[in-house]
């Protein structure tokens, strides 16, 4: 082992599953921990904060929400949600909770490691504190909420504008419908989805080359809408 | 006087003998009876007043004679007590007496007075006695009424708030009769009329079907038959409408049970199945060190087995779901087909602690052994799960009352009572979730049950649990020569 890469905390009750995590991870580069209960967890993540968590959500003496919600209080460390077909209510309440991204089981290695990069990449980037986030062709200055597609300036509504900024400061990220709704429309509007198919598909006409294929912000079935993150 | 009193006799029994010559009904000869004695009174008085009084003031005796029988009898007595009373004055006290002849013209217009007097107050005596008669029936009938609507309501009632026909209908059959005020009411759904002896039949039209009204004793079932009917009509339907409910909630419950199911499988199979691949991807890694090629391997083939086992779970559940399992009987030891599943649970768990308490002189069972095998394998491989590391899982078992039993006791933390009911449903976990997607006892019971046995959860003798399966003793095989 070369330099010590990053910390990686895999929380999961199958052994079987972790003992193939375990190699994968150690050889994209990563430290990694293990923990199989909520207590584990808590208890491995207030000894050695990792540089991020993967979280499984079915535990034997919990949910891996129970997890998110007590680390959310004192931390902001990336967390990859482990989930399976049929867990998705879970899988949104982990969102909702902060749960940065998630993948589905079965899942591939790359698809894993993939995504764990890019959460620590975001971390590492400071995200959000850019006033300019440039995508494509499309540049989004947060400071003086101007929008130009291909240098020409695109007029978007203040509604599609906080949209657009939430997606920006958390770009790459997954925002969950509930997460979107509270902060661009307030925590009266927790439900009301149909808003957002509404405005994201306004958004997707005015910046995106083909609005049916978007490349720009996507769509997470059931769950939220991330940007996409720098090529 | 005494000749005049057996005169009168005579006459009564004349006219007595002419009533039953005729043949007359009994209420004719009792009225002739009446009007008889009544006209023999009026004039025997009037014979005792006759010396202190004149004949003609005398005549208001018979004519108070004419009045109650009017009263009683009705508008005919009155007018023949009329008749019989002026014939009877004539004869005996308007000279010439004892002939129905008279001298005395004054005499004549007087019986004549008379008989138009008897005959007016006969008349209206008559009509007042019909008017009471009327309202009398009138009170009845109200009163029958009553009891009806009384006896509709207190039916209703009783088949509204959710009382079944079926149940009901001794209950219905005394309200009716009361109702009725009969000696008894039987109530019958067939399509003819079959009554008994003394009973009258009503038809009850009813929507579905027919019924029929038995009635034992004079009544008027015909007006109570039809809102009688509707009444039934109504608690069938509303039966109907109660099993539609039913089927519906239970379609319902299947469906969930359904949903869970699959959300069991998807997840019990998901969760080999993402240990293979991942494994998998990490062999498939340039980095990977011989040592952790060789943990990922055996990964790979620890949960391909989980796998494969799982669907071959699934698939006997299928199978004892649909009835299709066949057992191939024989006559078996259980003592070999338990020995054999606890080598098969020892060789998984080599820690595991068996006891095998079995007694040698355990009868022969007519069973499947393979399915039996599959049965205690699962019911070990249990015990073991829930058991303390060292402490031990014994199989016990005797025979007795037509049945051997064995049983698989642990000394693990038992099995709450809310649980116990639901331990054998498929899909039904005990405690953690890890290896397995509950259907070990689901089969268990499904292969104890087709090879005509049956398994039951006891609590253990240290609060552990138990699970008994015991099978019908079959009558011995022939003795080995």
């Amino acid at each position: 082992m070369s330099a010590p890469g990053p910390h990686v905390l895999v929380v999961d009750d199958e052994p079987q599953i972790v003992r193939g995590l375990r190699v994968v991870l150690r050889n994209a580069g990563y430290s990694v921990e293990e923990a199989g209960t909520v207590r584990e967890a808590l208890d491995a993540l207030a000894v050695r904060p990792p540089d991020v968590l993967v979280l499984d959500l079915v535990l034997p003496d919990g949910s891996g929400v129970d997890v998110m919600r007590d680390l959310r209080s004192w931390s902001a460390l990336p967390v990859l949600v482990l989930s399976a077909v049929g867990d998705e209510r879970e899988k949104v309440r982990a969102l909702d909770a902060g749960a940065d991204d998630y993948v589905t089981k079965p899942f591939g290695a790359d698809e894993l490691t993939a995504r764990l990069r890019a959460l620590l990449r975001r971390v590492a980037d400071g995200a959000g504190a850019e006033p300019l986030v440039e995508a494509g062709d499309v540049v989004i200055d947060l400071a003086t909420r101007r929008v130009t597609r291909g240098g020409r300036q695109v007029h978007l509504t203040p509604i599609e504008f906080d949209l657009l900024r939430v997606l920006a400061t958390h770009r790459g990220k997954l925002v969950t419908h509930r997460q979107l709704l509270r902060d661009v429309w307030g925590p009266a509007y927790e439900d009301a989805t149909h808003y957002l198919r509404v405005h994201v598909a306004h958004i997707r006409a005015k910046l995106e080359d083909d609005p049916s294929a978007p490349r720009l912000i996507l769509t997470e079935p059931g769950v939220g809408y991330r940007m996409a993150s720098p090529a | 006087m005494p000749i005049k009193g057996r005169r009168i006799f005579c006459t009564l029994v004349a006219a007595r003998g002419v009533a039953f010559d005729a043949g007359m009904s009994y209420r004719v000869a009792r009225s002739a009876l009446e009007v008889i004695v009544g006209v023999a009174l009026g004039i025997g008085v009037v014979a005792a007043l006759d010396v202190v009084a004149p004949i003609q003031g005398l005549s208001v005796v018979p004519l108070l004679v004419v009045l109650g029988l009017a009263i009683r009898r009705g508008r005919a007595a009155a007018a023949a007590a009329a008749v019989l009373s002026v014939l009877a004055l004539n004869f005996f006290f308007i000279a010439p007496r004892y002939q129905l002849t008279i001298a005395d013209g004054q005499n004549v217009a007087a019986l004549v007075v008379f008989l138009i007097a008897a005959l007016v107050v006969g008349h209206v005596a008559d009509v007042s006695r019909t008017r009471a008669r009327e309202a009398h029936e009138r009170a009845d009938e109200a009163a029958a009424r009553t009891r009806e609507a009384q006896m509709l309501a207190a039916v209703a009632g009783r088949l509204l708030v959710g009382g079944s026909l079926a149940v009901e209908r001794r209950w219905i059959e005394a309200e009716v009769a009361r109702a009725l005020a009969v000696d008894a009411v039987r109530i019958d759904l067939a399509p003819a009329p079959s009554p008994r002896a003394p009973e009258s039949a009503v038809r009850l039209p009813l929507q579905h079907g027919a019924g029929w009204l038995y009635v034992t004793g004079p009544a008027d079932a015909e007006r109570i038959a039809e809102p009688l009917a509707r009444l039934m009509d109504l608690a069938v339907e509303r039966e109907r409408i109660g099993a539609q409910a039913a089927e519906a909630e239970s379609a319902r419950r299947a469906d969930v049970a359904k949903t869970a199911v699959l959300h069991a499988i998807s997840h019990d199979l998901r969760t080999p199945l993402t240990a293979i691949t991942t494994a998998g991807d990490a062999l498939a890694q340039p980095g990977t060190s011989d040592a952790d090629r060789a943990e990922l391997v055996s990964v790979v083939r620890e949960e391909s087995h989980r796998l494969a086992r799982m669907v071959s779970d699934l698939l006997d559940l299928s199978r004892i779901e649909a009835g299709a399992v066949e057992p191939r009987r024989d006559w078996i030891d259980l003592r070999d087909v338990v020995a054999r599943a606890i080598a098969g649970v020892r060789a998984m768990h080599p820690d595991a602690v068996i006891a095998f308490e079995l007694p040698e002189d355990l009868p022969l069972v007519r069973a499947d052994a393979a399915q039996l095998e599959r049965v205690f394998a699962n019911l070990l491989e249990n015990a073991v799960k829930f058991s303390a590391p060292g402490a031990a899982v014994q199989v016990r078992g005797a025979a007795s009352s037509g049945r051997v039993t064995v049983r698989v006791v642990d000394h693990g933390p038992g099995i709450p009572p809310g649980q116990r009911a639901k331990v054998f449903e498929p899909f039904v976990r005990l405690g953690e979730r890890r290896g397995g997607a509950g259907l070990g006892l689901a089969i268990s019971r499904g292969f104890v049950e087709a090879n005509g046995g049956r398994i039951a959860l006891q609590s253990g003798p240290e609060g552990g649990a138990a699970f008994a399966v015991s099978l019908p003793l079959a009558p011995s095989p022939a003795p080995v020569s």
